[in-house]
């Protein structure tokens, strides 16, 4: 029951800041706003007919996660970061001083957060899809299904969109309870994120560019949205999430160890 | 929904404790009962480790060695423990960007407290007016009895409030004053800080007294003033050098403090009085001298004060 009290304590705090209604909706914003942009500007293409332009529309029209996410990163760091920045981990630890519960609870808050904004962003970027693309040279007369969530890789890459993005922000808290700092989370998050795909624009060497991608959280994460090419040599979808999930299960552990064990 | 834990009769035991951070020892063996029904204060110089004390017994800070208990318990093992502890460690430490009235809310939340004493702790301290308001515009003095509301959230049994009358202008002063009284009249058990003997000189029953990590007293406020005291007479007289001489050879130690004043120790009033007389030494007055509470304080803690000058730590 005190865990029940905590979530709910916790989900206060998080509703009655002012930056967080700001931060979810733009984080809803950018993830459609920017898969709109990319699919509408596909979506102007000449495709020679039957050759294809492009196969997986899915990953393409959930383009403005690889985006949207940063501003997941932003809000999963100040959740725990914040505590540290106004001191206020003190209170929080006199009010629940089982640190799991608190630590728990904030993830637990925080996870629901990020599924419901991902959820949105999400079906937002594939219900302007929907609209756009069968106008365009990805159309059925052109041999393209139209985007259905009943089509089972469309629909695994949705909710695997938004899984993707939980892992990232349970990925980033970890991160943030262990630096204890805002400014020193988001930029190590955003380097372990998008440093890799900058490396494999300018690495060469196979060998390492599959390592590359095997690793890198983002990366194997999103694999998550590929629909075709499914017997790619590097990484399954559900693989390349599994990746993520043990880059956010190490943080979430490093962050609890970190927790219990130093002084508040 | 389970019992209400007790209003009164819940103590803090400290036991042994030690707490070193690096190369400085921040508390050193120290040991001490916080009895309920009174205002135990808690005085020492800036860096003393009052502080680190309180953050210990709140589980917020590990000791090297050592237990704190509050009613026989580590904190970190109470369930719903601002039922039973409230404390406000430090009033600037609340996010700026929620109101007042939703700081305690979420407060009360985490302990399953009935929302309605939400607004009791606010009017109590004087913020209903502005419970909507965000922390971030409050001042120093707001911030406090918003740390106070908080505190007094769960009507708990340990009140602990460190330095509470930082920033609290006159009105606020006497407002925490009685209420320290009252909490503590109430059966509660209130341990509060200070590194000035006079703000708690009226309000404290016990004092502890702490420098450089170490207990110096654990006494009450009247026998504190009464050792430091000693056994002093101070002694009016137009002939300092003469009454010098008598007391000296009469085995005392006598001391020209001001032009017309010797004071003397170790000898009682009656024998200084009769020694003088003997010696046709003349006077104009004789007096047991009392030492201010404040005296009593400076002479336990002069040493830690250099050492706080020399390094200080805010503890």
């Amino acid at each position: 029951m005190s865990t029940v009290y905590a979530i709910r304590a916790e989900w206060t705090k998080l509703r009655t800041v002012v930056s967080t209604p700001w931060l979810l909706f733009t984080a809803v914003a950018v993830t459609a706003g920017i898969s709109a942009m990319v699919t509408n500007a596909a979506s102007n293409r000449t495709c020679p007919v039957p050759s294809p332009c492009l196969d997986d529309l899915p990953k393409l029209s959930l383009t403005g996660a690889q985006y949207g996410q940063a501003l997941v990163v932003v809000l999963a760091v100040l959740v725990m970061s914040e505590e540290y920045g106004t001191r206020s981990i003190g209170v929080s630890l006199m009010a629940v001083p089982r640190r799991w519960r608190l630590y728990l609870s904030k993830a637990a808050v925080l996870t629901g957060v990020v599924v419901v904004i991902g959820s949105l962003g999400v079906l937002g970027s594939l219900l302007f899809a929907r609209q756009v693309l069968p106008g365009t040279a990805f159309s059925a007369a052109n041999g393209y299904q139209g985007l259905s969530l009943r089509d089972e890789p469309t629909l695994r890459a949705v909710y695997g969109t938004v899984l993707y993005l939980a892992l990232v922000a349970l990925l980033s808290y970890g991160v943030a309870a262990m630096l204890r700092d805002t400014a020193g989370s988001v930029a190590t998050m955003l380097i372990l994120l998008y440093v890799a795909p900058i490396l494999t624009a300018v690495v060469t060497d196979p060998r390492w560019l599959t390592r590359i991608e095997r690793v890198s959280p983002m990366i194997a994460g999103l694999k998550i949205q590929a629909t075709t090419a499914l017997d790619s040599p590097t990484i399954g979808p559900w693989q390349g999430l599994g990746v993520l999930a043990l880059w956010a299960a190490g943080a979430l552990l490093a962050g609890l160890l970190s927790l219990q064990l130093r002084d508040a | 929904m389970t019992e209400s834990p007790p209003r009164s009769g819940v103590t803090i035991e400290v036991r042994g404790l030690r707490k070193r951070y690096r190369s400085t020892v921040a508390v050193d063996d120290l040991s001490f009962t916080v009895e309920p029904g009174m205002v135990t204060g808690f005085v020492g110089p800036n860096g003393a480790g009052k502080s680190t004390t309180m953050r210990i017994i709140l589980g917020l800070d590990a000791a090297d060695e050592g237990s704190a208990l509050v009613g026989g318990r580590p904190y970190r093992v109470l369930d719903r423990p601002l039922r039973t502890v409230g404390a406000l460690l430090d009033a600037a430490a609340v996010h700026p960007g929620r109101s007042a009235r939703n700081h305690l809310l979420w407060l009360a939340q985490s302990n399953a407290i009935p929302r309605r004493r939400v607004d009791e702790v606010l009017d109590l301290a004087g913020l209903a007016t502005v419970a909507k308001r965000n922390v971030g515009g409050f001042s120093l003095g707001m911030r406090q009895r918003l740390g106070i509301a908080a505190a007094l959230l769960g009507d708990p049994a340990v009140v602990i409030f460190d330095e509470p009358i930082n920033g609290l202008d006159i009105e606020g002063i006497q407002w925490i004053r009685s209420l320290l009284r009252s909490l503590a009249g109430e059966g509660r058990a209130v341990l509060v800080s200070s590194h000035l003997m006079s703000e708690l000189e009226d309000t404290a029953d016990h004092l502890l007294v702490i420098g450089r990590g170490r207990l110096l007293a654990d006494t009450s406020v009247r026998e504190l003033v009464t050792t430091a005291s000693g056994d002093r007479v101070a002694v009016r007289t137009g002939m300092r050098t003469e009454a010098m001489t008598t007391l000296a050879n009469a085995g005392a130690l006598a001391t020209i403090t001001d032009g017309e004043t010797v004071t003397v120790s170790g000898l009682p009033v009656e024998h200084v009085i009769e020694l003088l007389t003997r010696d046709g030494v003349a006077f104009t007055g004789v007096s047991a001298h009392r030492a201010s509470l404040e005296e009593a304080y400076m002479e336990l803690t002069r040493d830690a004060v250099e050492f706080g000058a020399a390094a200080g730590r805010e503890g």
